[in-house]
């Protein structure tokens, strides 16, 4: 868990002032609360479900998210560092600089979130994209900054793993209007990179479709923690309140096409017409291949 | 709410399917509905569409988040029309590449779509909307230019739509719900965007000067989506 090298390597330094906060902070006080702490005893004397219940705080929810941000910002970053042959073309390298642009702006959004609420910050982490961990181990992606297909299946895994992850945390903000309704804006804006990513593959060859598909050849290997990125990605099912399954599943209610659809057609459509969330440990992982 | 909506009738038909295994006539209905223009439109113009509200051809979308869910079933019913519509006359010129991208928005769209009629349906049966009778006059379907911005603004409405709708919203599933489909709408749009323009999937006209996208409230939305549907929506109660 790099969050816990990082609050190791805190310790260690003269970290940010507390007189940084901003008039958020006395509101938002109880920011590093368990989201459970908050119920009343009574709720939690309740028999709990035999399901582990992760109980994030909006602090996690939000270094998260700037852990993320400042992952893509610093891909990006040094892959702009890189001579336009790296680009091919111009219009590939603006795209990559309008994504940047978004990242940097995200990254300094999230940051003065947490600052104006009083919390501490962790020193950005140190990255390193080829997935070596500096030399400490094979290379996942040793061109990743030398040969541009291997960059966007890279842009592709972050960009898709941050449109996952944000669905994962919006239930942790949902109280705060504000948090939740940045997060959203920015996690919609991930996902219009994402599509710009997967539209450049196409056109370089891939089998990839603009959003996340079950006939999308696959960009990491079965078992990987790459590949957890887009478990259960393909799911069909989809509930209602109160765990009602919408049973897609049995019935063919939905069919645009000519000649109509197999079933096992329509539900790969269902799968694409849903992204799904990914849950804020699984999201740590994947970003920690990048992380050392 | 008293003034919301309908129940039973040729809905809760076409609603059936979701629950029960489907019966090859309901099964054909849907194909028979969605695979033409011309039939989508009519299964617009059931003959009791014109008690939704207090005045003939007015829709109240409702309050709470049956009034979101509502919500998002109009749009999604205008968004699977439009497409229904691209997919069964192409404008000329369309590429493969276009027309399988198009095709498959069409069928997410009809997924949202039904998905909405489903949740509501289960929710809320006696709340849900009609089917909306989409008003497409101004739309050159032939034209790859027309046609491509129309499916811009709807793309970027509806990711707009969701953005703005999201703290309106009670239920976490629902939220969760809204989450999972902004997302496949805001890839639409940047594959749509880039269709008309090569680059612009994230404009500035889009996404501001802090990287948030564009949101919208509910009025601002509707009002954007008004020209697009014949019945008067109204969405003063949505999330309230």
């Amino acid at each position: 868990m790099h969050f816990l090298k990082l609050l190791a390597r805190l310790a260690e330094t003269d970290t940010e002032s507390l007189t940084l906060t901003g008039p958020r902070r006395t509101a938002l006080r109880r920011l590093a609360q368990a989201g459970t702490a908050a119920l009343p005893a009574v709720l939690t004397a309740l028999p709990q479900p035999a399901v582990a219940r992760d109980s994030r705080t909006v602090q996690d929810v939000l270094k998260l998210a700037l852990t993320l941000e400042q992952l893509e910002n610093a891909f990006y970053t040094q892959a702009l560092q890189q001579p336009l042959s790296f680009f091919g073309t111009t219009e590939n390298q603006a795209a990559i600089q309008t994504i940047q642009g978004h990242e940097q702006q995200h990254v300094a959004l999230f940051t003065r979130l947490l600052v104006n609420a009083g919390a501490t910050l962790d020193l950005t982490p140190r990255f390193d994209f080829t997935g070596s961990k500096n030399g400490a181990q094979a290379a996942l992606y040793p061109d990743v900054f030398t040969n541009f297909d291997t960059f966007l299946r890279v842009a592709q895994l972050l960009e898709d793993t941050g449109v996952r992850a944000y669905k994962g945390q919006v239930e942790y903000i949902q109280f705060d209007n504000f948090l939740l309704e940045s997060a959203v804006r920015a996690h919609s804006v991930e996902a219009r990179h994402a599509s710009h990513i997967r539209t450049m593959r196409r056109q370089r060859g891939a089998t990839v479709k603009s959003w996340v598909s079950p006939s999308d050849a696959p960009i990491a290997t079965t078992g990987s923690v790459a590949a957890k990125a887009y478990a259960g990605e393909d799911s069909f099912t989809q509930y209602l309140a109160g765990n009602n399954l919408v049973p897609f599943v049995d019935n063919l209610p939905i069919n645009v096409a000519k000649p109509p659809l197999s079933q096992a057609a329509i539900l790969a459509k269902v799968a694409e017409a849903f992204d799904e969330p990914l849950d804020g440990l699984t999201a740590t992982e994947v970003v920690s291949l990048f992380i050392y | 709410m008293s003034n919301i909506t309908k129940s039973g009738g040729d809905d809760a038909e076409f609603a059936k399917p979701l629950y029960t295994p489907i019966k090859r006539r309901s099964f054909f209905m849907y194909a028979g509905a969605t695979a033409g223009a011309t039939a989508l439109l009519l299964s617009g113009c059931d003959d009791d569409d014109d008690n939704n509200g207090t005045q003939p051809g007015a829709v109240s979308l409702g309050s709470g988040d049956v009034g979101v869910l509502n919500y998002a079933y109009a749009l999604e019913q205008l968004e699977a029309a439009f497409y229904a519509r691209v997919v069964a006359s192409p404008f000329s010129g369309m590429t493969t590449d276009e027309r399988t991208a198009l095709t498959a928005i069409a069928q997410h769209e009809a997924i949202h779509r039904d998905f909405f009629k489903a949740a509501i349906t289960a929710a809320a049966p006696t709340q849900i909307i009609g089917s909306l009778t989409p008003k497409f006059d101004n739309i050159n379907f032939s034209d790859r230019t027309s046609v491509l911005s129309t499916a811009r603004t709807f793309e970027d409405l509806g990711v707009s739509a969701y953005n703005g709708a999201g703290s309106l919203i009670q239920n976490s599933t629902y939220l969760l719900i809204a989450g999972k489909i902004v997302s496949v709408e805001a890839r639409h749009a940047a594959y749509i965007r880039d269709l008309i323009t090569p680059g612009s999937f994230s404009g500035s006209d889009v996404v501001d000067a802090n990287g948030l996208d564009v949101r919208r409230s509910v009025s601002e939305v509707l009002t954007l989506a008004q020209p697009f549907i014949t019945e008067t929506i109204n969405g003063d109660n949505v999330g309230k």
